[in-house]
Protein backbone atom coordinates (compact mmCIF):
# COMPACT_ATOMS: atom_id res chain seq x y z
CA UNK A 1 0.00 0.00 0.00
CA UNK A 2 1.16 3.04 -0.68
CA UNK A 3 2.70 5.08 2.15
CA UNK A 4 1.15 8.51 1.56
CA UNK A 5 -2.43 7.10 0.91
CA UNK A 6 -4.39 6.12 3.96
CA UNK A 7 -5.13 3.00 5.68
CA UNK A 8 -8.29 1.97 5.06
CA UNK A 9 -10.49 -0.51 6.96
CA UNK A 10 -13.33 -2.62 5.24
CA UNK A 11 -16.92 -2.59 6.82
CA UNK A 12 -19.84 -4.90 5.51
CA UNK A 13 -21.87 -2.85 4.76
CA UNK A 14 -25.03 -3.66 2.76
CA UNK A 15 -26.11 -7.31 2.88
CA UNK A 16 -27.60 -9.23 -0.27
CA UNK A 17 -31.22 -8.81 0.20
CA UNK A 18 -30.59 -5.25 0.45
CA UNK A 19 -28.35 -5.03 -3.06
CA UNK A 20 -30.63 -6.95 -4.80
CA UNK A 21 -33.92 -4.83 -3.23
CA UNK A 22 -31.74 -1.64 -4.44
CA UNK A 23 -30.68 -2.33 -7.89
CA UNK A 24 -34.59 -3.60 -8.44
CA UNK A 25 -36.01 -0.46 -7.02
CA UNK A 26 -33.42 1.75 -8.88
CA UNK A 27 -34.05 0.15 -12.68
CA UNK A 28 -37.45 -0.36 -11.50
CA UNK A 29 -37.90 3.04 -10.56
CA UNK A 30 -36.43 4.82 -13.69
CA UNK A 31 -38.07 2.88 -15.96
CA UNK A 32 -41.06 4.03 -13.87
CA UNK A 33 -40.02 7.55 -14.58
CA UNK A 34 -39.50 7.04 -17.90
CA UNK A 35 -42.83 4.94 -19.07
CA UNK A 36 -45.00 7.32 -16.96
CA UNK A 37 -43.39 10.42 -19.09
CA UNK A 38 -44.46 8.80 -21.79
CA UNK A 39 -47.49 7.90 -20.55
CA UNK A 40 -48.19 11.85 -19.71
CA UNK A 41 -46.88 13.54 -22.60
CA UNK A 42 -47.26 10.31 -25.39
CA UNK A 43 -46.75 12.98 -28.37
CA UNK A 44 -43.56 14.34 -27.90
CA UNK A 45 -41.85 11.08 -25.44
CA UNK A 46 -42.39 7.47 -27.24
CA UNK A 47 -39.00 5.69 -25.95
CA UNK A 48 -41.04 2.56 -24.77
CA UNK A 49 -42.87 2.36 -28.51
CA UNK A 50 -46.83 2.49 -28.62
CA UNK A 51 -48.47 3.82 -25.72
CA UNK A 52 -49.99 0.70 -24.62
CA UNK A 53 -46.54 -0.98 -24.36
CA UNK A 54 -45.50 1.94 -22.36
CA UNK A 55 -48.45 0.99 -19.99
CA UNK A 56 -47.90 -2.45 -19.49
CA UNK A 57 -44.20 -1.49 -19.03
CA UNK A 58 -45.24 1.21 -16.36
CA UNK A 59 -47.68 -1.10 -14.63
CA UNK A 60 -44.83 -4.23 -14.65
CA UNK A 61 -42.42 -2.04 -13.12
CA UNK A 62 -44.78 -0.50 -10.61
CA UNK A 63 -45.56 -4.13 -9.30
CA UNK A 64 -42.06 -4.96 -9.07
CA UNK A 65 -41.30 -2.19 -6.94
CA UNK A 66 -44.64 -2.24 -5.12
CA UNK A 67 -43.01 -5.93 -4.59
CA UNK A 68 -39.60 -5.18 -4.19
CA UNK A 69 -40.79 -2.40 -1.15
CA UNK A 70 -42.83 -5.03 0.28
CA UNK A 71 -39.69 -7.12 1.04
CA UNK A 72 -37.24 -4.95 2.23
CA UNK A 73 -40.15 -3.79 4.73
CA UNK A 74 -40.62 -7.35 5.69
CA UNK A 75 -37.04 -7.75 5.49
CA UNK A 76 -35.96 -4.75 7.90
CA UNK A 77 -38.78 -5.19 10.18
CA UNK A 78 -39.38 -9.47 10.74
CA UNK A 79 -35.47 -10.46 9.60
CA UNK A 80 -33.46 -8.14 10.30
CA UNK A 81 -34.95 -6.21 13.30
CA UNK A 82 -33.58 -2.80 12.52
CA UNK A 83 -36.08 -0.97 10.92
CA UNK A 84 -36.91 1.88 13.40
CA UNK A 85 -32.83 1.74 14.54
CA UNK A 86 -32.02 2.52 10.56
CA UNK A 87 -34.58 4.80 9.75
CA UNK A 88 -36.16 7.02 12.59
CA UNK A 89 -33.54 9.51 14.00
CA UNK A 90 -32.57 9.40 17.65
CA UNK A 91 -33.27 11.99 19.80
CA UNK A 92 -29.65 12.79 19.75
CA UNK A 93 -29.88 12.77 15.82
CA UNK A 94 -32.59 15.43 16.20
CA UNK A 95 -30.69 17.42 18.93
CA UNK A 96 -26.90 17.43 17.20
CA UNK A 97 -26.96 15.15 14.56
CA UNK A 98 -28.67 17.36 12.07
CA UNK A 99 -26.88 20.46 12.60
CA UNK A 100 -23.58 18.74 12.64
CA UNK A 101 -24.33 16.56 9.83
CA UNK A 102 -25.91 19.56 7.51
CA UNK A 103 -22.50 21.89 8.61
CA UNK A 104 -20.21 18.78 7.15
CA UNK A 105 -22.42 18.79 3.88
CA UNK A 106 -22.47 22.69 3.36
CA UNK A 107 -19.72 23.90 5.01
CA UNK A 108 -17.10 21.85 6.40
CA UNK A 109 -16.99 19.75 2.73
CA UNK A 110 -15.66 23.08 0.89
CA UNK A 111 -13.15 23.10 3.41
CA UNK A 112 -11.55 19.78 3.12
CA UNK A 113 -13.40 18.42 6.61
CA UNK A 114 -14.21 15.01 7.01
CA UNK A 115 -17.47 13.13 7.59
CA UNK A 116 -18.89 12.86 11.02
CA UNK A 117 -20.53 10.10 10.40
CA UNK A 118 -18.93 6.44 9.81
CA UNK A 119 -21.40 4.04 8.42
CA UNK A 120 -21.71 0.73 10.17
CA UNK A 121 -24.13 -1.84 9.51
CA UNK A 122 -25.87 -0.80 12.69
CA UNK A 123 -26.23 2.68 11.60
CA UNK A 124 -25.85 2.98 8.09
CA UNK A 125 -27.04 6.26 7.63
CA UNK A 126 -26.06 9.84 9.29
CA UNK A 127 -29.20 11.78 10.67
CA UNK A 128 -29.77 14.23 7.60
CA UNK A 129 -30.11 10.79 5.54
CA UNK A 130 -32.21 9.20 8.17
CA UNK A 131 -34.95 12.28 8.15
CA UNK A 132 -34.79 11.82 4.00
CA UNK A 133 -35.16 7.89 3.71
CA UNK A 134 -37.73 8.24 6.33
CA UNK A 135 -39.77 10.80 4.50
CA UNK A 136 -38.94 8.92 1.31
CA UNK A 137 -39.81 5.45 2.33
CA UNK A 138 -42.08 5.59 5.06
CA UNK A 139 -44.71 8.56 3.29
CA UNK A 140 -43.41 9.20 -0.56
CA UNK A 141 -43.10 5.54 -2.01
CA UNK A 142 -46.40 4.26 -0.24
CA UNK A 143 -48.21 6.95 -1.26
CA UNK A 144 -47.14 6.53 -5.09
CA UNK A 145 -47.30 2.86 -4.94
CA UNK A 146 -51.05 3.25 -3.48
CA UNK A 147 -52.27 6.21 -5.49
CA UNK A 148 -50.39 3.83 -8.67
CA UNK A 149 -52.73 0.62 -7.42
CA UNK A 150 -55.66 2.55 -7.47
CA UNK A 151 -55.04 3.80 -10.95
CA UNK A 152 -54.49 0.17 -11.98
CA UNK A 153 -57.77 -0.77 -11.57
CA UNK A 154 -59.92 2.20 -11.37
CA UNK A 155 -63.19 0.16 -12.16
CA UNK A 156 -62.96 -2.48 -9.26
CA UNK A 157 -61.75 0.05 -6.72
CA UNK A 158 -63.89 2.80 -7.72
CA UNK A 159 -65.04 3.61 -4.38
CA UNK A 160 -61.72 3.71 -2.64
CA UNK A 161 -61.17 6.12 -5.85
CA UNK A 162 -64.15 8.48 -5.11
CA UNK A 163 -62.70 7.90 -0.99
CA UNK A 164 -59.73 9.57 -2.37
CA UNK A 165 -61.43 12.50 -4.26
CA UNK A 166 -62.34 11.12 -7.36
CA UNK A 167 -60.14 10.48 -10.46
CA UNK A 168 -58.62 13.88 -10.67
CA UNK A 169 -56.99 14.26 -7.31
CA UNK A 170 -55.60 10.86 -7.96
CA UNK A 171 -54.12 11.35 -10.58
CA UNK A 172 -52.85 14.89 -9.94
CA UNK A 173 -51.14 13.29 -6.25
CA UNK A 174 -49.21 10.47 -7.81
CA UNK A 175 -47.53 12.81 -10.46
CA UNK A 176 -46.61 15.08 -8.10
CA UNK A 177 -45.86 12.70 -5.83
CA UNK A 178 -43.57 10.50 -8.06
CA UNK A 179 -42.04 14.38 -9.37
CA UNK A 180 -41.11 14.64 -5.88
CA UNK A 181 -39.50 11.02 -5.88
CA UNK A 182 -37.61 11.86 -8.79
CA UNK A 183 -36.23 15.28 -7.29
CA UNK A 184 -34.83 13.08 -4.53
CA UNK A 185 -33.36 11.02 -6.85
CA UNK A 186 -31.10 13.69 -8.39
CA UNK A 187 -29.70 14.29 -4.75
CA UNK A 188 -29.63 10.95 -3.69
CA UNK A 189 -27.33 9.99 -6.91
CA UNK A 190 -25.29 13.38 -6.37
CA UNK A 191 -24.87 12.52 -2.62
CA UNK A 192 -23.52 9.08 -3.71
CA UNK A 193 -20.65 10.82 -4.96
CA UNK A 194 -19.59 12.81 -2.48
CA UNK A 195 -17.62 9.71 -0.75
CA UNK A 196 -13.49 9.55 -0.06
CA UNK A 197 -13.69 8.87 -3.87
CA UNK A 198 -16.62 9.55 -6.60
CA UNK A 199 -17.54 5.82 -6.44
CA UNK A 200 -16.72 4.68 -2.87
CA UNK A 201 -20.37 5.12 -1.61
CA UNK A 202 -21.85 3.64 -5.05
CA UNK A 203 -19.37 0.49 -4.88
CA UNK A 204 -20.38 -0.88 -1.37
CA UNK A 205 -24.14 -1.00 -3.09
CA UNK A 206 -22.24 -3.57 -5.76
CA UNK A 207 -20.25 -5.75 -3.50
CA UNK A 208 -21.60 -5.23 0.01
CA UNK A 209 -17.92 -3.91 1.37
CA UNK A 210 -17.30 -0.07 2.14
CA UNK A 211 -13.85 0.78 2.36
CA UNK A 212 -13.25 4.04 4.38
CA UNK A 213 -10.42 5.53 6.34
CA UNK A 214 -9.03 3.76 9.31
CA UNK A 215 -9.19 5.17 12.90
CA UNK A 216 -6.61 3.24 14.65
CA UNK A 217 -8.07 -0.02 14.39
CA UNK A 218 -7.71 -0.66 10.46
CA UNK A 219 -9.68 -3.52 11.18
CA UNK A 220 -12.23 -5.73 8.92
CA UNK A 221 -15.04 -6.10 10.14
CA UNK A 222 -18.14 -8.62 8.92
CA UNK A 223 -21.18 -8.28 10.49
CA UNK A 224 -23.81 -10.68 11.47
CA UNK A 225 -27.31 -8.99 10.35
CA UNK B 1 -123.77 -1.98 -72.15
CA UNK B 2 -123.99 1.61 -71.21
CA UNK B 3 -125.75 0.79 -68.00
CA UNK B 4 -123.19 -1.87 -67.18
CA UNK B 5 -120.44 0.64 -67.78
CA UNK B 6 -121.67 3.26 -64.99
CA UNK B 7 -121.87 0.78 -62.61
CA UNK B 8 -118.38 -0.43 -63.06
CA UNK B 9 -117.25 3.43 -62.88
CA UNK B 10 -119.42 4.20 -59.96
CA UNK B 11 -117.71 0.91 -58.54
CA UNK B 12 -113.94 2.23 -58.93
CA UNK B 13 -115.17 5.28 -57.73
CA UNK B 14 -116.44 3.70 -54.00
CA UNK B 15 -113.46 1.39 -54.32
CA UNK B 16 -111.16 4.75 -54.29
CA UNK B 17 -112.91 6.71 -51.88
CA UNK B 18 -112.77 4.24 -49.30
CA UNK B 19 -108.94 4.39 -48.40
CA UNK B 20 -109.39 8.14 -48.91
CA UNK B 21 -111.80 8.13 -46.25
CA UNK B 22 -110.20 5.46 -43.84
CA UNK B 23 -107.02 7.19 -44.25
CA UNK B 24 -108.05 10.09 -42.07
CA UNK B 25 -107.90 7.98 -38.91
CA UNK B 26 -105.97 10.04 -36.43
CA UNK B 27 -102.84 9.00 -34.22
CA UNK B 28 -104.77 9.60 -31.43
CA UNK B 29 -107.32 7.07 -32.64
CA UNK B 30 -104.33 4.62 -33.06
CA UNK B 31 -103.49 5.37 -29.59
CA UNK B 32 -107.01 5.35 -27.44
CA UNK B 33 -106.45 1.25 -27.99
CA UNK B 34 -102.52 1.27 -28.39
CA UNK B 35 -101.54 3.04 -25.06
CA UNK B 36 -103.98 0.03 -23.28
CA UNK B 37 -101.78 -3.05 -22.47
CA UNK B 38 -105.34 -4.39 -21.43
CA UNK B 39 -106.44 -4.05 -25.07
CA UNK B 40 -103.75 -4.24 -27.53
CA UNK B 41 -101.39 -6.63 -25.07
CA UNK B 42 -98.05 -5.91 -24.26
CA UNK B 43 -96.30 -6.42 -27.69
CA UNK B 44 -98.46 -4.19 -29.83
CA UNK B 45 -98.23 -1.38 -26.84
CA UNK B 46 -97.15 2.33 -27.23
CA UNK B 47 -96.13 5.04 -24.85
CA UNK B 48 -98.10 7.90 -25.95
CA UNK B 49 -95.62 10.71 -24.40
CA UNK B 50 -92.09 8.72 -25.58
CA UNK B 51 -94.12 8.46 -29.52
CA UNK B 52 -94.81 11.99 -29.25
CA UNK B 53 -91.22 13.12 -28.25
CA UNK B 54 -89.47 10.41 -30.52
CA UNK B 55 -88.24 11.64 -33.73
CA UNK B 56 -90.67 9.77 -35.92
CA UNK B 57 -93.71 11.12 -33.79
CA UNK B 58 -94.06 13.75 -36.12
CA UNK B 59 -95.05 11.35 -39.13
CA UNK B 60 -97.61 10.12 -37.10
CA UNK B 61 -98.89 6.57 -36.65
CA UNK B 62 -100.02 6.69 -40.57
CA UNK B 63 -96.64 7.50 -41.19
CA UNK B 64 -95.45 4.38 -41.61
CA UNK B 65 -98.50 2.48 -41.22
CA UNK B 66 -100.34 3.54 -43.85
CA UNK B 67 -102.80 0.69 -44.87
CA UNK B 68 -104.75 1.24 -41.15
CA UNK B 69 -108.42 2.03 -41.71
CA UNK B 70 -110.92 3.59 -39.78
CA UNK B 71 -112.24 -0.24 -39.84
CA UNK B 72 -109.10 -1.29 -38.25
CA UNK B 73 -108.92 -3.79 -36.80
CA UNK B 74 -112.19 -5.51 -37.69
CA UNK B 75 -110.96 -5.52 -41.02
CA UNK B 76 -108.76 -8.20 -40.26
CA UNK B 77 -106.24 -6.49 -42.01
CA UNK B 78 -102.68 -6.61 -41.11
CA UNK B 79 -101.23 -3.21 -40.09
CA UNK B 80 -98.68 -2.03 -43.27
CA UNK B 81 -95.33 -1.44 -41.97
CA UNK B 82 -92.80 0.75 -43.74
CA UNK B 83 -89.41 -0.63 -45.09
CA UNK B 84 -86.78 2.09 -42.98
CA UNK B 85 -84.80 2.37 -46.18
CA UNK B 86 -88.04 3.91 -47.57
CA UNK B 87 -86.43 6.91 -45.55
CA UNK B 88 -83.10 6.11 -44.71
CA UNK B 89 -81.73 4.56 -47.46
CA UNK B 90 -77.65 6.22 -47.17
CA UNK B 91 -77.90 4.55 -43.28
CA UNK B 92 -79.03 1.66 -44.93
CA UNK B 93 -76.64 0.70 -47.44
CA UNK B 94 -74.38 1.42 -45.14
CA UNK B 95 -75.07 -0.87 -42.96
CA UNK B 96 -76.29 -3.49 -45.46
CA UNK B 97 -72.27 -3.59 -46.48
CA UNK B 98 -71.71 -4.77 -42.25
CA UNK B 99 -71.48 -7.88 -41.22
CA UNK B 100 -74.16 -7.19 -38.72
CA UNK B 101 -76.95 -7.01 -41.77
CA UNK B 102 -77.26 -10.55 -41.77
CA UNK B 103 -77.97 -11.03 -37.93
CA UNK B 104 -79.63 -7.99 -36.94
CA UNK B 105 -82.46 -5.95 -38.57
CA UNK B 106 -83.07 -1.83 -37.81
CA UNK B 107 -85.49 -2.68 -35.06
CA UNK B 108 -83.73 -4.65 -33.15
CA UNK B 109 -81.40 -1.93 -32.04
CA UNK B 110 -84.30 0.86 -33.07
CA UNK B 111 -87.62 0.76 -31.45
CA UNK B 112 -89.16 3.23 -34.39
CA UNK B 113 -91.67 4.17 -31.48
CA UNK B 114 -89.08 5.46 -29.00
CA UNK B 115 -86.14 6.10 -31.30
CA UNK B 116 -84.09 9.60 -30.75
CA UNK B 117 -81.17 11.57 -32.18
CA UNK B 118 -78.48 10.17 -30.83
CA UNK B 119 -77.72 13.17 -28.84
CA UNK B 120 -80.58 13.04 -26.64
CA UNK B 121 -79.50 9.20 -25.80
CA UNK B 122 -77.33 8.38 -23.19
CA UNK B 123 -74.58 6.75 -23.87
CA UNK B 124 -75.36 3.67 -21.43
CA UNK B 125 -78.40 3.66 -23.33
CA UNK B 126 -76.53 2.67 -27.18
CA UNK B 127 -74.64 0.43 -25.14
CA UNK B 128 -77.50 -1.48 -23.84
CA UNK B 129 -78.35 -2.68 -27.39
CA UNK B 130 -74.85 -3.55 -28.29
CA UNK B 131 -75.09 -5.95 -24.94
CA UNK B 132 -78.59 -7.47 -25.94
CA UNK B 133 -76.40 -9.84 -28.28
CA UNK B 134 -73.15 -9.39 -26.93
CA UNK B 135 -73.07 -9.49 -23.00
CA UNK B 136 -71.23 -7.05 -21.25
CA UNK B 137 -69.20 -9.71 -18.70
CA UNK B 138 -68.30 -11.12 -22.34
CA UNK B 139 -67.23 -8.33 -23.84
CA UNK B 140 -65.22 -7.17 -20.90
CA UNK B 141 -63.15 -10.23 -21.08
CA UNK B 142 -63.25 -10.46 -24.68
CA UNK B 143 -61.43 -6.60 -25.05
CA UNK B 144 -59.35 -7.16 -21.48
CA UNK B 145 -57.08 -10.02 -23.14
CA UNK B 146 -55.55 -6.49 -25.43
CA UNK B 147 -57.00 -3.30 -23.52
CA UNK B 148 -55.19 -2.69 -20.58
CA UNK B 149 -58.72 -1.60 -17.68
CA UNK B 150 -61.37 -3.53 -19.94
CA UNK B 151 -63.81 -2.72 -17.47
CA UNK B 152 -63.23 0.84 -17.47
CA UNK B 153 -63.04 1.47 -21.17
CA UNK B 154 -66.41 -0.18 -21.72
CA UNK B 155 -68.01 1.80 -18.82
CA UNK B 156 -66.60 5.06 -19.86
CA UNK B 157 -67.14 4.76 -23.91
CA UNK B 158 -70.66 3.95 -25.98
CA UNK B 159 -69.13 1.03 -28.33
CA UNK B 160 -69.93 2.75 -31.49
CA UNK B 161 -66.80 5.03 -30.52
CA UNK B 162 -64.42 2.31 -31.64
CA UNK B 163 -66.32 -0.32 -33.71
CA UNK B 164 -67.93 2.27 -36.48
CA UNK B 165 -66.42 5.15 -38.22
CA UNK B 166 -68.43 7.99 -36.01
CA UNK B 167 -66.32 10.74 -35.89
CA UNK B 168 -66.47 14.22 -33.93
CA UNK B 169 -65.87 13.14 -30.06
CA UNK B 170 -66.95 14.96 -27.27
CA UNK B 171 -67.29 14.43 -23.96
CA UNK B 172 -70.55 13.53 -21.93
CA UNK B 173 -70.81 14.16 -18.44
CA UNK B 174 -74.09 12.24 -17.13
CA UNK B 175 -75.36 13.03 -13.64
CA UNK B 176 -74.87 9.38 -11.57
CA UNK B 177 -76.22 8.61 -8.41
CA UNK B 178 -75.79 6.32 -5.30
CA UNK B 179 -79.26 5.60 -4.68
CA UNK B 180 -80.01 6.13 -0.68
CA UNK B 181 -83.49 4.52 -0.39
CA UNK B 182 -81.88 1.10 -1.61
CA UNK B 183 -79.25 1.06 1.40
CA UNK B 184 -80.53 -1.46 4.08
CA UNK B 185 -78.65 1.17 6.75
CA UNK B 186 -80.23 4.13 4.74
CA UNK B 187 -77.15 5.57 3.98
CA UNK B 188 -76.21 6.37 0.23
CA UNK B 189 -72.32 5.76 0.85
CA UNK B 190 -72.41 1.64 0.21
CA UNK B 191 -74.59 1.83 -2.93
CA UNK B 192 -72.80 1.66 -6.82
CA UNK B 193 -72.93 4.98 -8.53
CA UNK B 194 -75.69 4.40 -11.31
CA UNK B 195 -77.36 7.02 -13.84
CA UNK B 196 -79.34 9.68 -12.18
CA UNK B 197 -83.08 9.45 -13.72
CA UNK B 198 -84.90 12.38 -14.28
CA UNK B 199 -87.41 12.16 -10.50
CA UNK B 200 -84.11 11.63 -8.70
CA UNK B 201 -82.86 14.99 -10.04
CA UNK B 202 -85.85 16.51 -9.86
CA UNK B 203 -86.37 15.59 -6.19
CA UNK B 204 -83.42 17.28 -5.47
CA UNK B 205 -84.33 20.60 -7.39
CA UNK B 206 -87.25 20.61 -6.19
CA UNK B 207 -89.17 23.21 -7.89
CA UNK B 208 -86.72 24.30 -10.06
CA UNK B 209 -85.54 23.52 -13.17
CA UNK B 210 -83.46 20.24 -12.73
CA UNK B 211 -80.67 21.94 -15.07
CA UNK B 212 -80.77 24.77 -12.32
CA UNK B 213 -78.67 22.01 -10.16
CA UNK B 214 -75.71 22.86 -12.58
CA UNK B 215 -76.56 25.64 -14.10
CA UNK B 216 -77.13 28.24 -11.34
CA UNK B 217 -77.53 31.08 -13.05
CA UNK B 218 -79.62 29.62 -15.81
CA UNK B 219 -78.28 31.27 -18.29
CA UNK B 220 -77.63 27.38 -20.74
CA UNK B 221 -73.79 27.31 -20.12
CA UNK B 222 -72.41 25.16 -17.67
CA UNK B 223 -69.26 27.15 -16.71
CA UNK B 224 -66.08 25.84 -14.57
CA UNK B 225 -67.07 27.66 -11.82
CA UNK B 226 -70.22 26.08 -11.30
CA UNK B 227 -68.85 22.46 -12.07
CA UNK B 228 -66.79 23.35 -9.33
CA UNK B 229 -69.84 24.52 -6.77
CA UNK B 230 -71.98 21.41 -7.98
CA UNK B 231 -69.09 19.56 -7.02
CA UNK B 232 -68.14 20.59 -3.88
CA UNK B 233 -72.15 21.32 -2.53
CA UNK B 234 -72.46 19.01 -0.11
CA UNK B 235 -76.31 18.67 -0.32
CA UNK B 236 -75.30 16.83 -4.07
CA UNK B 237 -72.58 14.42 -2.08
CA UNK B 238 -74.34 11.48 -3.20
CA UNK B 239 -74.43 13.09 -7.07
CA UNK B 240 -71.34 12.70 -9.32
CA UNK B 241 -71.16 13.36 -12.84
CA UNK B 242 -69.48 10.78 -15.14
CA UNK B 243 -67.70 11.11 -18.21
CA UNK B 244 -68.14 9.71 -21.70
CA UNK B 245 -66.44 9.90 -24.85
CA UNK B 246 -69.24 9.81 -27.55
CA UNK B 247 -69.38 11.02 -31.18
CA UNK B 248 -71.38 13.78 -32.34
CA UNK B 249 -71.76 12.10 -35.81
CA UNK B 250 -73.04 8.43 -35.67
CA UNK B 251 -72.22 6.27 -38.40
CA UNK B 252 -73.27 2.79 -39.03
CA UNK B 253 -70.52 1.11 -40.55
CA UNK B 254 -69.88 -1.37 -38.25
CA UNK B 255 -66.40 -2.79 -38.51
CA UNK B 256 -63.20 -2.58 -36.33
CA UNK B 257 -61.24 0.43 -36.90
CA UNK B 258 -57.23 -0.26 -37.31
CA UNK B 259 -56.37 3.15 -36.05
CA UNK B 260 -58.45 2.26 -32.75
CA UNK B 261 -55.54 -0.11 -31.68
CA UNK B 262 -53.60 2.65 -31.30
CA UNK B 263 -54.21 3.59 -27.83
CA UNK B 264 -52.99 7.72 -28.80
CA UNK B 265 -56.35 7.80 -30.84
CA UNK B 266 -57.97 8.72 -27.61
CA UNK B 267 -54.79 9.34 -25.31
CA UNK B 268 -53.28 12.15 -27.06
CA UNK B 269 -53.01 15.50 -26.32
CA UNK B 270 -54.09 18.32 -28.43
CA UNK B 271 -57.24 16.96 -30.04
CA UNK B 272 -59.92 19.56 -30.03
CA UNK B 273 -62.03 16.89 -28.71
CA UNK B 274 -60.78 16.56 -25.25
CA UNK B 275 -61.79 20.28 -24.49
CA UNK B 276 -65.32 19.81 -25.46
CA UNK B 277 -67.52 18.45 -23.12
CA UNK B 278 -71.22 19.11 -22.67
CA UNK B 279 -73.44 18.20 -19.85
CA UNK B 280 -76.65 15.57 -20.49
CA UNK B 281 -79.37 15.86 -18.41
CA UNK B 282 -82.45 13.21 -18.58
CA UNK B 283 -85.70 14.79 -19.37
CA UNK B 284 -89.21 13.22 -18.22
CA UNK B 285 -89.80 11.35 -21.59
CA UNK B 286 -86.99 9.10 -20.92
CA UNK B 287 -84.42 11.53 -23.48
CA UNK B 288 -81.40 13.50 -22.71
CA UNK B 289 -80.74 17.02 -23.22
CA UNK B 290 -77.76 18.69 -23.61
CA UNK B 291 -76.07 21.76 -22.22
CA UNK B 292 -73.02 23.37 -23.52
CA UNK B 293 -69.88 22.98 -20.88
CA UNK B 294 -67.41 26.36 -21.23
CA UNK B 295 -64.63 25.28 -23.35
CA UNK B 296 -61.31 23.42 -21.67
CA UNK B 297 -63.18 23.08 -18.26
CA UNK B 298 -62.24 18.82 -18.70
CA UNK B 299 -59.14 20.29 -18.10
CA UNK B 300 -59.46 21.65 -15.13
CA UNK B 301 -56.75 19.95 -12.93
CA UNK B 302 -58.77 18.90 -9.59
CA UNK B 303 -62.66 19.90 -9.39
CA UNK B 304 -64.05 20.45 -12.75
CA UNK B 305 -64.56 17.22 -13.88
CA UNK B 306 -63.54 15.03 -10.62
CA UNK B 307 -64.22 11.54 -11.76
CA UNK B 308 -63.14 12.25 -15.59
CA UNK B 309 -59.60 11.77 -16.36
CA UNK B 310 -57.66 10.38 -19.73
CA UNK B 311 -54.19 9.80 -19.22
CA UNK B 312 -52.38 11.76 -21.67
CA UNK B 313 -55.51 13.33 -22.73
CA UNK B 314 -56.72 15.57 -20.42
CA UNK B 315 -53.76 16.51 -18.33
CA UNK B 316 -53.44 20.00 -16.96
CA UNK B 317 -50.96 22.77 -17.72
CA UNK B 318 -50.51 24.18 -14.54
CA UNK B 319 -50.62 20.93 -12.93
CA UNK B 320 -47.30 19.82 -15.63
CA UNK B 321 -45.29 23.17 -14.78
CA UNK B 322 -45.90 22.25 -10.78
CA UNK B 323 -43.87 18.88 -11.26
CA UNK B 324 -41.38 20.50 -13.24
CA UNK B 325 -40.80 22.70 -10.47
CA UNK B 326 -40.48 20.38 -8.25
CA UNK B 327 -38.26 18.10 -10.31
CA UNK B 328 -36.14 21.18 -10.74
CA UNK B 329 -36.19 22.00 -7.04
CA UNK B 330 -34.33 18.33 -6.77
CA UNK B 331 -31.38 19.64 -9.13
CA UNK B 332 -30.90 22.46 -6.96
CA UNK B 333 -28.63 20.78 -4.65
CA UNK B 334 -26.53 18.75 -7.19
CA UNK B 335 -26.13 21.74 -9.14
CA UNK B 336 -25.39 24.20 -6.34
CA UNK B 337 -23.09 22.06 -4.30
CA UNK B 338 -21.52 20.19 -7.16
CA UNK B 339 -20.22 24.36 -7.99
CA UNK B 340 -19.08 25.07 -4.69
CA UNK B 341 -17.34 21.07 -4.43
CA UNK B 342 -15.39 21.99 -8.28
CA UNK B 343 -14.64 25.25 -7.05
CA UNK B 344 -12.97 24.57 -3.38
CA UNK B 345 -11.21 21.04 -4.99
CA UNK B 346 -8.14 22.30 -3.77
CA UNK B 347 -8.87 22.08 -0.30
CA UNK B 348 -9.80 18.26 0.04
CA UNK B 349 -6.31 17.07 -1.80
Amino acid sequence: MNAHKPELKRVYLQPTPVRIWHWLNAFGIITLGISGAQIRFPEFISLFGSYKSAIMLHNTAGILVAVSFSFWFLYYTCIAHKMTHLYVPSKDDLKRGLVRQAMYYFFNYFRGGSNPHHPTPDSKFNPLQKSAYLLIMFILMPLVGLTGILLMNVAPLRDLVLLVGGLKILVGLHFLLSCALFAFLFTHVYLATLGRTPMAYVKPMWTGWEEEEAEGEGAEHQPSH
Amino acid sequence: MRRHLKRLFTGLMLLLMVPVAAAAMESADCLACHAEAGVVGADRLIDPTRFDNASHGVLGCSGCHASVTDAHPDDGLPASKAVCQDCHQNIGAEYAATGHAGNADCGDCHNPHTVRPSQEVSGAEMNGKCSSCHPAAEMASAHGVWLPQANLHLEMLPCISCHSGSENYVIVLYPSWRDPVSAPDGSARNNPLSLAGYAELKGLAGEQEISALIDVNGDGLITLAELKTFNAFPAYSSLRLKGMLTPEVVTHDLRILDNRWDCTFCHASGSGAMQTSVLALPMADGSYSRLPVEKGAILDALYGTPDFYMLGATRNASMNLLGLAIIAGGLVMPLGHGLLRFLTRKNRK
